[in-house]
């Protein structure tokens, strides 16, 4: 079967906004929601970790991650919606029918979130109270594994959607009279695995930095030097750790499982050269941030962490979008699509979407000078 | 057709986004009404400085944040995931339609969470005018959330005058819009209340005197929201397209349930009236439950109501149940059903690649000349990407069952007007070949009429065949 033959139809309403504006919409929402979500999702672990085998600052580490998760992961779910809106607008044809093959391990992630939200909570509650029970450590443990199997369905779905062979494969394989039994994955993709455990070391890197942010920004009055010192030394290990993860599998991905013609068609911009090059080298200027500060974290240091960590988180997006937009243009070239642009609704929406930001910042800044108040008083 | 069709046996693949849709309605709504409810008695404890409701209203504003927050966000984001799943083609076109609207919601969802945490994090620690305004800003923004999602279902219900080439206010500002966004309103109002009674039954067991001032209090938003509910339900019936109408009348289901929410909904205002109102402080956890589960009754029922009249659309004269385009409908009645849809066509191509001419397209005489057995796989074919969004085959409303005891013809007449035997059923898409073809799979599922029963004289088979002589030889073999 030609895979050509399984695109459906384009819409006749029309793109509501240039594909330039979905594609970037849809990066900025992904680097918006991969931040939290990579806490969350290396996070969980150490939690789980730490809160079981940890002791003095490895257990207090626990501690403070879970106080902070229940925010983490209800901020970054909701971050989530943005890539996913502008996704289903812009790569229909190619999203709906990856998700249906795979339907039953795609709507099974609404129920293990749920489950896996929870148990976020349980540990975190348990942990405000004072009161650690076997219940409440397994709630973390569960919670940790199923935000990985989470992102085992997401690699999934998100590499079968550019991946029209494997399309037909599950068809053939799981259909009744034609109608798909939805209990299909991605798993005969050489890609998915180490798309998978790519973004576990990326998320290490994150949660690294976190860690350190953490430290010196929140709950000033309870961290103790000890811990602070204690802090910036782990960030740096757990950097390099994931950082060595994240190019073992990387490389796995670009020269051991990607298709060669994607390569070709890749790095036949020159551009591309440049961007990966950056993408590359962005995170060896947070491990040197992190290096600088290993006898003892400052504010400013932090700070430049964690913008050259977001940057960094940018230019893996970028880096995914660029290739995502080469897979399926050799299906087809949905940039091309004709548009139909709804300038009055989108105009509203980005005013919106400042004042939004705005009330958000204004709330953030009064909590910010109570913060403040409390640690000046102590 | 666009899309791989999701079967889900027995079921079928949308019954979950009715499953879903319900269980989250019932935590978004009190995600709403609860916001409002809050921000204004918390403002009403801060006036009066009634430090032990502020506390009460802490601790309910955890169980809120616990249910709303976690449960209520992500059964909302699964609605999604599940209309995706179960409904490609409608929600692409809502998404086409709508993408600024959700992203205008996506807003004021990033304003909820936000205050909503800060709400509860920060209680005790926020001066109190910043404390009720937080709350007041989750409120605000919960409740446009409502109306911008209010406006997005109605929409599917009634088009109203939104064409493909008019943008998203006009197919926001449908007739139905406004009588819902009333009707969800008061139901948000009305089911936070039941949450926040059932919360303080058991959490302000032993606390008589708060436990009342609570009750009184909060019967006010819930009298306020059942007013809302009702008014806004009458009009919601009045506008309502005629093919809605027909279908309340109609459906006999859809009939008793729709007697079902408003006796629920009477009982309940009269148990508000005469209980919290008039005399609160008496109920107590039994009573609490009672009327939480009459509350969620009336609002799964109220929902599953405006899911059900729908049909045979899922986006009003746009999108047809079986996720085909109105507009596209006299072209596959031409060119044939299998041919026009995306997947069908390569399920043809790959297993029956005689059947196509040398245009590559499918046509009718050669589909008539496949042997019988192929003709029923051809036939399961059309059921499944036609019929099986509302029919399963022998579970929920099982075709086996509906045609129980039919002849060929009578399922052949059916299937060639399907409009015409239930007009909440879409038209026959196909062509008269692959009808046939249809008829031929139904036929094969369809159950006998049940033995045994009799119109007429009573006949004893044995004296028959005594009467006939057939018994003795019979007998013999
Ligand atoms: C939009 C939803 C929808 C679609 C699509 C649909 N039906 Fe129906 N159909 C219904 C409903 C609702 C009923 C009433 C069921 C009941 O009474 O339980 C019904 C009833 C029937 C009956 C019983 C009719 C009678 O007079 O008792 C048959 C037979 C039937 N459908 C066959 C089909 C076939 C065949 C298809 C596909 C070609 C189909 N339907 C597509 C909704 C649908």
């Amino acid at each position: 079967m030609n895979p050509q033959f399984l695109i459906g139809p384009v819409s006749p309403l029309g793109s509501p906004a240039p594909f330039w504006f979905i594609t970037f919409f849809k990066v900025l929402g992904f680097i918006l929601h991969m931040i939290p979500m990579n806490i969350w999702y290396a996070g969980m672990v150490l939690v789980a970790i730490y809160a079981t085998f940890g002791k003095n600052h490895s257990l207090e580490l626990a501690h403070r991650l879970s106080r902070t998760m229940p925010v983490i992961v209800a901020v970054g779910v909701n971050l989530g919606i943005v890539p996913l809106l502008f996704t289903q607008v812009g790569y229909y044809q190619f999203y709906y029918p990856a998700g249906i093959l795979m339907a039953h391990a795609w709507f099974s992630v609404i129920i293990i979130l749920i489950f896996a939200y929870y148990g976020v909570y349980v540990y975190s509650l348990s942990v405000r109270k004072n009161k650690s029970t076997k219940f409440a450590l397994a709630s973390a443990w569960i919670s940790s594994i199923a935000f990985i199997f989470i992102g085992f369905l997401f690699a999934n779905n998100f590499s079968l959607m550019s991946n029209l062979n494997s399309w037909i494969h599950i068809f053939n394989k799981t259909n009744v009279g034609g109608a798909v039994l939805g209990t299909g994955l991605n798993t005969s993709d050489p890609t998915l695995i180490p798309r998978w455990l790519m973004m576990f070391g990326l998320a290490m890197t994150t949660t690294a930095v976190f860690i350190a942010f953490d430290a010196v920004f929140f709950k000033k009055r309870d961290t103790s030097e000890d811990y602070k010192r204690w802090a910036g030394k782990f960030a740096l290990i757990l950097y390099v750790i994931g950082l060595v993860w994240f190019a073992a599998f990387g490389s796995w991905y670009i020269f051991g499982a990607m298709d060669k013609s994607v390569i070709a068609e890749v790095t036949a911009h020159p551009l591309i050269y440049f961007l990966f090059g950056l993408t590359a080298v962005s995170p060896g200027f947070v491990l040197v941030t992190l290096f600088v500060q290993r006898k003892g974290l400052k504010k400013g240091g932090v700070i430049l962490a964690t913008v050259l960590q977001v940057v960094t988180l940018s230019l893996n997006a970028v880096s995914r979008q660029w290739v995502q937009n080469v897979e399926i243009f050799r299906y087809e070239d949905i940039s091309k699509l004709p548009v139909n642009t709804q300038w009055s609704p989108m105009i509203v929406f980005l005013i919106l979407f400042v004042i939004g930001l705005a009330v958000v910042g204004w709330m953030i800044a009064k909590i910010a000078a109570v913060e403040k108040q409390a640690a000046n008083i102590s | 057709m666009h899309y791989p069709w999701w079967y889900v046996p027995n079921l079928t693949s949308p019954m979950l986004i009715a499953l879903i849709a319900t269980v989250h309605v019932f935590v978004s709504l009190y995600a709403v009404g609860g916001g409002i409810v809050l921000a204004g008695e918390v403002s009403y404890a801060y006036k009066v400085n009634n430090k032990s409701l502020l506390d009460y209203l802490k601790s309910h504003t955890l169980f809120f944040i616990l249910l709303t927050v976690v449960f209520g966000a992500i059964t909302g984001v699964g609605i999604w995931w599940t209309i995706g799943l179960a409904s490609p083609l409608a929600t692409e076109s809502l998404i086409h339609i709508f993408v600024f609207g959700w992203a205008m919601e996506y807003v004021f969802f990033v304003l909820e969470i936000v205050s909503a945490f800060i709400f509860h994090y920060y209680w005790g620690r926020l001066d109190a005018g910043t404390h009720k305004t937080i709350g007041w800003i989750y409120a605000v923004a919960a409740y446009i959330s409502l109306v911008l999602i209010t406006g997005i279902t109605a929409f599917q219900l009634d088009i109203g005058n939104w064409t493909p080439d008019k943008g998203m206010w006009v197919a926001f500002f449908n007739p139905q819009t406004f009588p819902q966004i009333i009707a969800r309103s008061g139901a948000s109002l009305l089911l936070a209340s039941l949450y926040i009674y059932l919360h303080a039954a058991f959490k302000l067991k032993n606390d008589h005197q708060l436990r009342a001032l609570v009750e009184n209090r909060t019967s006010k938003w819930a009298m306020a929201g059942a007013a809302l509910v009702t008014i806004g339900g009458a009009w919601w019936y009045f506008n309502i397209p005629p093919s809605a109408k027909a279908a309340l009348a109609g459906a006999s289901a859809l009939n008793i349930l729709s007697i079902l929410v408003f006796a629920a909904s009477a009982v309940v205002f009269f148990m508000l009236f005469f209980g919290p109102y008039r005399n609160p402080g008496w109920i107590n956890p039994g009573f609490a439950i009672l009327y939480f589960l009459l509350g969620i009754a009336a609002t799964g029922t109220g929902e599953f109501i405006r899911e059900g009249v729908r049909k045979p659309y899922i986006v009003y004269n746009y999108v047809t149940g079986n996720n085909v385009l109105v507009s596209e409908i006299p072209k596959l009645q031409s060119t044939g059903y299998l041919n026009g849809g995306t997947w069908t066509k390569a399920f043809m191509k790959a297993h029956y690649p005689q059947v196509f001419d040398t245009t590559g397209n499918i046509d009718d005489a050669k589909l008539l000349q496949l042997p019988e057995g192929d003709q029923v796989k051809v036939g399961q074919v059309l059921f499944q990407y036609h019929c099986n969004n509302c029919h399963s085959v022998g579970g929920f409303s099982g075709v086996a069952e509906l045609t129980r005891g039919w002849s060929k013809d009578m399922i052949h007449t059916v299937v060639t007007h399907l409009a015409k035997a239930h007009f909440f059923m879409p038209p026959w898409c196909g062509t008269q070949a692959e009808a046939q073809m249809l008829t031929e799979y139904l036929a094969s599922l369809s159950e006998p009429s049940p033995p045994g029963m009799r119109f007429g004289k009573a006949v004893n088979p044995a004296l028959k065949q005594l009467a006939d002589g057939t018994l003795r030889e019979e007998g013999g073999k």
